[in-house]
């Protein structure tokens, strides 16, 4: 299996290489059964990189510890969900599933050629350049089917922080997240290089964006519950190198998602977009690039891997040629740009870009300063929460706040007198909630702000749905209900796009509400005590222990009282996994939408019996999940098929390259 | 409709209210331990600030608290016992850059990026402000475009 495997992989990257070679000839001597061989051969590559992922599969199924990945990567005992899992739980194996989604997408893009037949053959030749050099990695650098010289009784095991469910989940959404983004990213690259300047790259791959900024945002979520379940700590973002470099992608994609629509609005920015299309990409490889090199220290990274320099390389040279590329076509980019007024959509939108990107930019700095620093002064300095949380703190607000303008005012330009109409209801809305948080007793100036420009840009969104809804009631006679659902089906880029607002909305009142007011208190107590945490009162029934082959567990029975009545019985543990010899820690949460109560099982002591908790109450925490549902359930909506959208796409990319048209404005576009 | 609107507007107002008053029952001020060992970094490895550590035995951080808790009650002040630790660990303890020297320019570059960038923003908008207003006067005007093929076009059209 590990010689199929290996093969397999040594295939898909002679069917790259080919390719290149194949699309870019077909293309510049317009030979269609040049490019018709090249796209069968990614769909080769396609397929002989999912040979090698089976192949890895099954051995690490079979339990074939020869295979020195299986061996260190997985245990005899370990269960078999988390042996799937183990294929991205270490370096070649994450490798491979990385150019396993890459390798798929670019199939995809293979077989969607028809969408754009001037723009895909370079687009595929992009996106086989990228593929062969991770295939390239993995036949020379990092080979996930080396064998080991002597089989060991047992494998080393999978880390027992990535036992567990999110685990499971949260590396292939952001992998999927960050290797769809070069889709849009090679259509760009392919726009720079035949000279089609036009908006037809940006809409055969706007799908494929949203696609993308999807994932991100599962991606991200999923890592932030996890660091909650399973750190212990309390908290689901330490601002950790390699949490920034998933971060920072998201946000330049929202950014591209918004100043997009200006393009095919007003055909304007075309060289901001390819810019930003180009930032996301190169952010998705220098995350990869972080997490492999060591070069800065991070909880996530595989240190040992030695892989640095040659991501180091790749990412100079693609950040390179693409800026190269880019500035030499920035003259014929240039559009006689028109802006009406600083008071319309156009502006706010700018604005947003520029808080997107400067939070991107922040994070970046800050990740990277303490290499700086170490080279400039030989100091080595650690930048950690406090630096991103105050930098960012009022970033963040501006973003809110232009969150809450974007959907109210009006495209090309407004008035005072029309503003102060349309603003009227929100600024009330988040005007009484500040108001009526400052009476509840809210004295943290952050907070109350953060609030009330929250409840701004809700009250926005409401106004804009109640708005349309009206409008159908009266023109159609539906119901309300009714009225709403069809707003959303006949205009869901639109409509889902809010729906993401009240979902980021919803998510930053859960960030504040969890990072000002969360309450800490630490116990020890023997059996039969109680102590009390905010308003519950915490009885600690007994310690019960349990063994399995794989791991041992203690775990404390805790009643949570409310006003003397029992609402819940919480089981934090302690584990101890045999094979690594690692202990973890299984947290207890209660979870309501006024806040968390965490329970967490710090310390046992055998002799005298005594067991020490640790226990947080977080508030609002809950609506930072629900309020990441609720982006991702707009992006699924921004997603969906829309059949008058699809028209315009391809009367778009019909429409000659050579002539400068004028923008089509695709229905519900903003 | 008007009523209407603000009825809802009202009843959102009062849920909101709600909310938060149940979020201010859970609102603390946060203890000065809390405070102080959130500006510096755990050295066992976690990547983590002393207040959230997440290994509760942890070598470092459970020691480093209950100094912390030491000087606190002796009188000491978050920037004295900051200045302790930073004396005996180095600079890396800190969880933060100083606002000193070189270390400044980590905390000015962000904000004054997006301060140039707000600028470029700006002069952008006037420009193509501008370029709106000389489209509309050429059009109010009835001049064509400087562009001659076009003046020749559309001096031939008004001819015929």
């Amino acid at each position: 299996m590990p010689l199929i495997g290996q093969l397999a992989l040594a295939l898909a990257l002679i069917m790259a290489s080919y390719s290149i070679v194949a699309n870019v000839i077909g293309s510049r001597r317009n030979v269609p059964a040049m490019l018709s061989s090249a796209r069968h051969a990614l769909w080769a590559m396609a397929a002989m990189v999912s040979v090698g992922v089976l192949a890895l599969w099954t051995s690490l199924l079979r339990n074939d510890l020869s295979l020195e990945y299986v061996a260190s990567y997985t245990s005899l005992t370990l269960p078999t969900f988390y042996k799937v899992t183990a294929l991205w739980g270490g370096q070649q194996g994450s490798l491979l599933f990385w150019t396993w989604l890459l390798s798929i997408f670019t199939a995809i893009v293979a077989f969607q050629r028809r969408r754009d037949p001037v723009l895909t053959p370079y687009a595929l030749a992009v996106l086989a350049g990228l593929a062969i050099f991770f295939l390239f990695m993995l036949n020379f650098v990092t080979r996930p089917f080396d064998m080991v010289v002597k089989v060991p009784a047992d494998g080393q095991d999978l880390n027992p922080l990535l036992q567990n469910y999110w685990m499971a989940i949260h590396p292939p959404s952001l992998y999927t997240g960050y290797v769809s983004a070069s889709v849009p990213f090679a259509f760009g690259t392919a726009a720079l290089l035949t000279g089609r300047f036009d908006d037809s790259w940006i809409r055969s791959t706007r799908r494929w964006a949203v696609f993308s900024w999807f994932f991100l945002t599962l991606g991200n979520l999923f890592g932030a519950r996890w660091a909650y379940e399973v750190l212990g700590w309390g908290g689901y973002w330490a601002w950790d190198p390699v949490e920034n470099a998933a971060f920072m992608p998201w946000l330049v994609m929202t950014a591209y998602l918004h100043s997009v629509m200006i393009q095919e609005r007003k055909d304007m920015l075309k060289v901001w977009n390819l810019a930003l299309i180009g930032m996301v990409f190169c952010l998705t490889l220098f995350g990869t690039f972080i997490t492999r090199s060591g070069v800065i220290s991070s909880v996530h990274s595989f240190t040992q891997s030695g892989l640095g320099p040659f991501f180091l390389t790749f990412l100079i040279a693609i950040t390179v040629s693409y800026a190269v590329l880019l500035l030499a076509r920035v003259k014929q980019l240039r559009s006689p740009a028109e802006m009406e007024s600083y008071l319309s959509r156009e502006a706010a939108f700018l604005f947003n870009n520029l808080v997107l990107v400067g939070i991107a930019f922040a994070v970046f700095w800050g990740t990277l300063f303490p290499v700086l620093s170490e080279a400039v002064r030989g100091v080595k300095i650690t930048v950690g929460p406090p630096f991103f949380d105050k930098v960012n703190a009022p970033l963040a607000l501006a973003l809110i706040f232009l969150m809450g303008v974007g959907p109210l005012i009006a495209w090309r330009r407004s008035s005072f007198f029309s503003l102060a109409k349309t603003f009227a209801g929100p600024v009330f809305f988040g005007v009484v909630t500040g108001v009526s948080a400052a009476f509840a007793g809210l004295r943290e100036w952050y907070a109350l702000t953060a609030f009330s420009l929250a409840a701004f840009a809700l009250g926005t969104v409401f106004v804009e749905f109640r708005r349309g809804a009206s409008a159908r009631q009266h023109m159609v006679s539906e119901r309300p209900a009714t009225a709403v659902v069809n707003l959303i089906v006949k205009n869901n880029r639109r409509y889902g796009g809010y729906i993401i607002h009240v979902g980021v909305a919803l998510a930053f009142v859960g960030i504040v509400g969890s990072s000002f007011f969360k309450t800490e208190v630490k116990k020890t107590v023997k059996p039969g005590s109680a102590f009390d945490v905010g308003p519950y009162e915490l009885v600690f029934l007994g310690l019960s222990h349990d063994e399995t082959p794989h791991l041992e567990s203690a775990r404390a029975e805790v009643e949570v009282l409310r006003g003397g009545k029992s609402v819940a019985v919480m089981r934090p543990g302690k584990l101890f996994y045999k094979r690594p010899q690692q202990p973890a820690t299984s947290v207890a949460i209660r979870s309501t939408p006024a806040s968390d109560l965490y329970v967490v099982l710090a310390g046992i002591d055998d002799n005298s019996g005594l067991v020490t908790f640790q226990v947080f109450l977080t508030p609002l925490v809950f609506w930072l999940w629900a309020g990441g549902f609720i982006m991702a359930f707009g992006t699924v909506i921004v997603m969906w098929p829309n059949v008058r959208e699809r028209a315009a796409i391809a009367a778009a990319v019909r429409a000659p390259a050579t002539i400068q048209r004028e923008p089509v404005i695709v229905p519900g576009g903003d | 409709v008007a009523f209407k609107y603000l009825r809802s507007l009202v009843a959102a107002g009062i849920a909101m209210m709600f909310i938060i008053m149940a979020v201010a029952t859970f609102a603390a001020s946060r203890t000065s331990v809390e405070e102080v060992s959130e500006g510096l970094t755990c050295q066992c490895g976690c990547g983590l600030t002393v207040a959230n550590c997440n290994h509760p035995q942890c070598e470092f951080s459970v020691p480093v608290r209950q100094q912390i808790e030491t000087m606190i009650s002796r009188g000491m002040g978050r920037t004295e016992i900051i200045s302790f630790f930073r004396a005996r660990y180095g600079e890396k303890i800190l969880s933060a850059p100083t606002t000193q020297g070189f270390n400044l320019l980590a905390w000015i570059i962000p904000f004054a990026a997006v301060f140039a960038g707000c600028l470029l923003i700006v002069g952008a908008i006037f420009r193509w402000r501008a370029n709106q207003f000389i489209e509309e006067q050429t059009f109010e005007s009835g001049l064509a475009p400087d562009d001659p093929v076009l003046r020749h076009h559309l001096e031939q059209e008004i001819r015929e």
